[in-house]
């Protein structure tokens, strides 16, 4: 295909940018830079990995040039002894073959155990390459490496081609000037890995002789290998695209070796590792020849088998590599015997037959239509194990007794639904098939799973377990750089001290780093530093260098969610190393998995499906009756009222203050609202004010305006306003008749500007013919246009809705099990002491922390008077170990002080804190009264506790904590000893301190009295006043939000607990913030003036015209009084004195001002003094 | 020992890229031989403003003037492309 021409030269040894910390230049960039300068094949082979190998597939097919694929890895011998660096490269038209043994060399490079390779490492200290040196000099731990005779195995049949180039063990006897030791480890290679898989690679970067990258050690090598009689191979180890980018490289060395660049003992030698074209190349090859002793046809030669290696190792992206092939688990594995098809009909029919049949029969006939449509699909596109896959999973889960729900388009699928991986009915919602999967759409279907939050990772293990290790492996993500990590890496390659480049990288957010200059020369706020910048040539350098680091690939992690489902084939097609939980991870990320044929099923921990179902077993442990969350009716009155009411703290999706708001107004009343709710509150629908046209036609304010009584039957539910993609693509099909598959596909590219004028003649022309008048198709192509790619899918939205409706429930029915669930896994926004102080206005009292009840978690206990209570959580002590609260919650209940003190063996602050909060009030009969003398007793405590082991029992002897007040009433001189820890503070203050929240009563309860005469209104009365009431609000400050409003002006939401209720939101505009300065994010504890604003039924917010401290407020109010105090005792001596003169009329009294009303006019003018 | 000339020189071209000849003082030296290139990295961070370049291209050959005797030469190349003649080896 290629020659040794000159013309052409394929480079074989390419670092991408997906080797980080290493190569600079993204896969894209290089492939068209390769096909740009007239090449046809192009290599990645990334360090220690395939990390950039898809993109760099994919890249190649779109600049029409062969990919070939490698990777760079480290090898080491039977004894662990380091053998350098080399390159292995795959075989390309083998059936995969190649690809499949370069995964499985990458994959072993990364199980190889690294104790041993440290060990061995150590053992070989003498003759390593620079790297090696510096990375044991700097303590780093073995990276990967593969065992030369696993490679050998690898290598066989044809599969492999290894490079030894200059990093490589012979390559580095090279550099030492050690011929013979060069060629004896050669001949070493040679002996361990079949014949005419050792190459030489000759690299050559002209740097100055005596260096590394000279022309003398690569005229060398090219000696060896005639010597040898093996091929040799020229590269230019290629770390960047262009020599401009040499400069990024530095930075990334700096960055591997966290060293300034002024330090580093092996910088790259110079800047010529880049994608030199064919000319330079040769150029380079020719001052190699040149500059040794060889024959004359080395040049050709050496070009000549560079070509003839390319051709070996170009890929083939569908038979090699099995591009855009999907592959399912074998059936065998998802339970199936016979055809996936005949199966999944089956599965779904009867689960048709079982869900729907409650619903009569036309619900029933209208689910297996439906059903009939999917499957056509289904078939057609071969998907079916695919959902039996899915639905296997589901199984799983489902079978480990943990809760699960399907979210994402696949929840309008009356398939997922019959098989039970989806709980929201698609039919009744008007979902559509077509939104999750068409023959029109060309990926993968995605299908994501919400599970237990708290169970995640056990569900991990058992995927793994059910379906094979070599079918399964986490998905990876790719971390790029940001602002704050490229100008971190950037000042550390400079040398700036660490404390200045803090205080620069605190200022980098709300700007791309790439934009560093123009953010410093347009934003107000970063004045101070570009006036720094154009003082200081190395601070103008560091913008400029954060700049180049900005989005480069920085490191990989495992992705939250993604796991992998594939054959047994999957560790031929994706290399993986482990995850930080131990479980292998790809080294493909999300955007690969579609084109590598992956099957990606993203489960997603949610720490709301943790909360409800500990609720559900709180229930269950209490009461023996089981619940069935996904069973209960979605029209309970009682669940619709609380939601009506606003009183949604900890409900999922609707508790934000925002949210509060919008249900107010919208008020829902049946499931579909609660749909509409969740998808109007997105920032594309807020931007354009669509709740605001929504509720204005719900509640009648206008005409719905369905523009064509056509389009009535789709925008009924949303009172016209185009709400859903569902709705868009409905109104696609109506217009043009296009069938749902293609609407999708104009919905989805109603987001490109360019595509619009294409989609709008198309539309236009239909419609005519439709029987649409241009009016009509005038203002509906407005609607269109405009709604680009905003709104939501209303399958999300439903999705979400369901949980929304069930924590609701809960809420509503159960709310003390509701609130142990919120309080043990914390799923919400708000702060815990918010959920405890709801607890205590719904009359659920939180029970304080004791150590003979308490739990690893939050318990629903039964009280005396029948009612429920929550038992605080051992966790929750602050500073408390994990083994100690295991130990409380293994041994209690305890006999005595001593018993307690034996088993647990407490550290003297844990048993000083868990005294202070009353955990330990059993001890002392629950007498609060005498908690002063138990923790004086537990400080003067001296001797080592007595260790019991677990099993023993407890010496049933009762050490009473002395009645130090009974000895001191008695006259006993010793007696006297208190703590005076106690001392001036509050309970509140002690539960704050030691738990971060306030049990016994409310924060803000100590204020009330303050409140009162102030004459602030509870947050608990808002609701009945009318709009623009002047009112004084105070509390504690739970939640800020600045959300994004239209016109672009910042509005803080600030949302405020004074313990009589809900919060109360107070909104501050731009000329209240003006007013209020910093107080509006910094001060916690605040009075605030303001004027209701009524929004809709039940909706009430504050419009805060001012703000206070409310300590100072506290602290003014308490001189006032001091101050009025004495006036009242001069004026009462005054009467009296008056009295007296009344005798003598002639002397008058002075006139003073009485106190009493007017509260709101004396504190505004103690404040503006 | 080296003479330091710094002068800016006009380099013609070999189709292979390398310097053919050069015109400095108005007369042209031909290059004798194969001339080596050397790049040779930069500290660009002590300086002022970010690199293009982190290496600076220099070529060594040997020249004539007319028939005369060859002297060894240091050529180096911008970024540009424009040459200087750094060094006269003798």
């Amino acid at each position: 295909m290629s020659t040794g021409s000159g013309t052409t030269f394929s480079h074989l040894h390419v670092a991408s940018a997906y080797s980080t910390h290493y190569g600079v230049t993204l896969p894209e960039a290089l492939a068209e830079q390769t096909a740009a300068q007239g090449a046809n094949f192009l290599a990645v082979t990334d360090r220690d990995g395939l990390y950039g190998a898809v993109k760099h597939v994919r890249a190649c097919v779109a600049a029409g040039i062969r990919p070939g694929l490698g990777a760079e890895l480290a090898v080491h011998d039977e004894q662990y002894r380091p053998l350098g660096r080399v390159v292995v490269l795959a075989h390309g038209h083998s059936a995969g073959r190649g690809y499949a043994a370069l995964c499985r060399a990458v994959s072993a490079a990364h199980s190889t155990d690294r104790d041993a390779l440290q060990h061995g490492a150590a053992g070989h200290g003498t003759a390593q390459h620079g790297g090696a040196q510096h990375s044991a000099a700097h303590g780093a731990t073995a990276g990967p490496s593969i065992s030369r005779a696993r490679l050998a195995d690898l290598a066989g049949l044809a599969s492999l081609t290894v490079l030894l180039g200059p990093d490589s063990d012979v390559g580095l006897a090279i550099g030492r000037r050690d011929n013979s030791d060069a060629a004896a480890r050669l001949a070493h290679w040679q002996r361990a890995l079949p014949a005419q898989a050792v190459v030489l690679e000759i690299v050559c970067h002209l740097a100055e002789s005596g260096t590394v990258g000279s022309v003398t050690p690569a005229t060398r090598m090219l000696a060896l290998a005639e010597n040898a009689g093996l091929p040799a191979v020229l590269s230019n180890a290629v770390r960047y695209g262009t020599p401009d980018e040499a400069v990024t490289a530095d930075l990334a060395d700096a960055a591997r070796f966290l060293l300034p660049l002024a330090e580093l003992e092996t910088p790259q030698t110079n800047g010529q590792a880049w994608l030199k074209p064919a000319g330079a190349m040769r150029q380079v090859a020719r001052m190699v020849v040149d500059a040794g002793l060889h024959d004359n046809g080395a040049l050709e030669r050496l070009l000549g088998d560079t070509e003839q290696l390319a051709d070996r190792c170009s890929l083939d992206p569908v038979s090699d590599i099995g591009l855009g092939r999907p592959r399912m688990p074998e059936a065998r594995i998802i339970g199936v015997t016979g055809d996936p098809v005949t199966e999944l009909w089956r599965r779904a029919t009867s689960g048709i037959a079982d869900l729907y049949s409650a619903s009569g029969s036309r619900a029933v006939e209208a689910a297996h239509a439906q059903l009939a449509h999917e499957m056509k699909t289904v078939e057609h596109l071969g998907f079916a194990s695919y959902f039996l896959t899915v639905s296997r999973v589901a199984d799983i889960i489902r079978g480990m007794g943990i809760r699960i729900q399907a979210r994402g388009s696949g929840v309008g699928s009356v398939l997922n639904y019959a098989l039970r991986t989806s709980s929201v009915e698609p039919i009744a919602n008007g979902l559509l098939w077509e939104r999750f999967l068409s023959p029109e759409r060309q990926t993968l279907p995605d299908i994501d799973i919400d599970v237990e939050s708290a169970r995640r990772h056990d569900i991990y293990r058992e995927v793994f377990r059910a379906f094979g290790s070599d079918r399964v492996s986490l998905m990876s993500m790719t971390n790029a750089y940001r602002g704050r990590g490229a100008v971190r890496d950037a000042g550390l390659a400079l040398g700036l001290p660490d404390a200045q480049i803090n205080v620069i990288a605190k200022q980098m957010w709300r700007f791309n780093a790439r934009d560093f200059r123009r953010a410093l020369e347009e934003k107000p706020e970063l004045e101070a530093l570009a006036t720094e910048v154009r003082e200081s040539q190395q601070l103008d350098l560091l913008v400029d260098l954060t700049a180049k680091l900005d989005r480069l690939p920085r490191h990989i992690s495992v992705h939250p969610c993604g796991v992998i489902l594939s054959d047994a084939s999957l560790l031929d097609r994706t290399p993986v190393q482990a995850s930080g939980m131990g479980l292998p991870m790809s080294q493909y990320d999300k955007h690969d998995m579609d084109p590598m044929g992956l099957i990606k099923l993203d489960i997603l921990g949610v720490r709301m499906q943790s909360a409800m179902a500990h609720a559900v077993e709180e229930h269950h442990r209490l009461t023996g009756e089981s619940i069935d969350l996904d069973r209960v009716p979605l029209d309970d009155a009682k669940t619709f009222e609380l939601i009506r009411s606003t009183r949604t703290l900890g409900i999922f999706q609707i508790e934000s203050p925002g949210q509060m708001e919008l249900v107010g107004k919208l008020q829902p009343e049946v499931f579909n609202d609660l749909t509409v709710e969740i998808s109007l509150f997105r920032p594309g629908p807020m931007k354009n004010n669509m709740p605001l046209k929504y509720l204005q036609a719900r509640h009648g304010e206008v005409a719905p305006d369905y523009i064509h009584p056509r389009f009535e039957p789709i925008l009924r539910e949303t009172n016209g306003v185009v709400i859903f993609h569902e709705q868009v693509m409905r109104l696609f099909d109506e217009l043009t008749g296009c069938g749902l598959g293609k609407a999708d596909v104009f919905r989805r590219h109603l987001g490109k500007p360019e595509q619009l004028p294409e989609i709008e003649e198309y539309l236009r022309e239909r419609a005519l013919a439709r029987g649409f008048s241009v009016a009509v198709i005038d203002q509906v192509w407005t609607v269109l246009a405009g709604f680009g790619s905003f709104g939501f899918a209303k399958a999300h939205g439903a999705a979400f809705a369901l949980p929304t409706y069930q924590s609701a429930w809960l809420k509503t029915h159960h709310p003390a099990a509701f609130l142990a669930g919120l309080l043990t896994h914390d799923p919400g926004m708000w702060p815990k002491d918010l959920i405890v102080a709801e607890a205590r206005v719904l009359g659920v009292p939180v029970l304080p922390l004791d150590v003979q009840s308490s739990a690893l978690d939050y318990r629903v206990e039964d009280l005396a008077n029948g009612s429920q209570g929550i038992r605080l959580a051992l966790p929750e002590l602050v500073g408390s170990t994990e083994g100690e609260r295991a130990r409380i919650a293994q041994h209690q209940p305890f006999g005595s002080l001593q018993d307690f003190r034996d088993r647990v063996h407490p550290r003297r602050r844990t048993f000083e804190a868990l005294a202070r909060v009353g955990a330990l009030d059993t001890f002392i009969g629950y007498d609060r009264t005498r908690r002063h003398e138990l923790l004086a007793h537990i400080q003067s405590l001296r001797g080592t506790a007595v260790v019991i082991r677990a099993d023993q029992l407890a010496f049933e002897v009762e050490l009473p904590v002395p009645r130090y007040s009974g000895l001191r009433e008695s006259g006993g001189r010793t007696g006297a000893i208190t703590s005076l820890e106690l001392r001036g503070r509050t309970q509140t203050d002690l539960e704050l301190l030691d738990l971060n929240l306030a049990v016994g009563s409310h924060q803000m309860k100590r204020f009330h009295a303050l409140f009162k005469e102030l004459g602030v209104t509870p947050a608990s009365e808002l609701g009945n006043l009318p709009g623009g009431t002047e009112v004084l609000l105070a509390g504690v400050r739970r939640a800020t939000n600045t959300p994004p409003m239209r016109g672009g002006r910042r509005v803080v939401f600030i949302s405020l607990d004074d313990g009589t209720g809900p919060v109360a939101n107070v909104v501050f505009f731009h000329d209240a913030q003006e007013r209020v300065g910093g107080q509006v994010f910094q001060t916690n504890y605040m009075l605030v003036r303001g004027r209701t604003r009524r929004s809709g039924a039940r909706g009430v917010s504050v419009t805060g015209e001012n703000l206070w401290n409310l300590f100072d407020v506290a602290r003014q109010v308490k001189e006032r009084h001091a101050v009025e105090r004495a006036a009242a005792e001069e004026a009462a001596s005054a009467a009296a004195y008056a009295a007296e003169l009344a005798a003598h009329p002639v002397i008058r009294t002075p006139a003073h001002r009485t106190s009493g009303g007017g509260t709101l006019h004396q504190l505004t003018a103690a404040q503006s003094a | 020992m080296p003479h330091i000339i710094d002068a800016p020189v006009d380099v013609e071209l070999s189709a292979d890229g390398d310097p053919r000849a050069f015109i400095w003082n108005r007369f042209e030296h031909t290059v004798i031989g194969q001339p080596q290139a050397v790049f040779k990295r930069t500290r660009w961070w002590e300086n002022e403003g970010t690199p293009t370049r982190i290496d600076t291209e220099l070529w060594r050959l040997d020249a004539s003037r007319g028939g005369e005797e060859q002297h060894r030469y240091d050529l180096r190349r911008g970024t540009d492309g424009s040459w200087t003649l750094a060094l006269d080896w003798g």
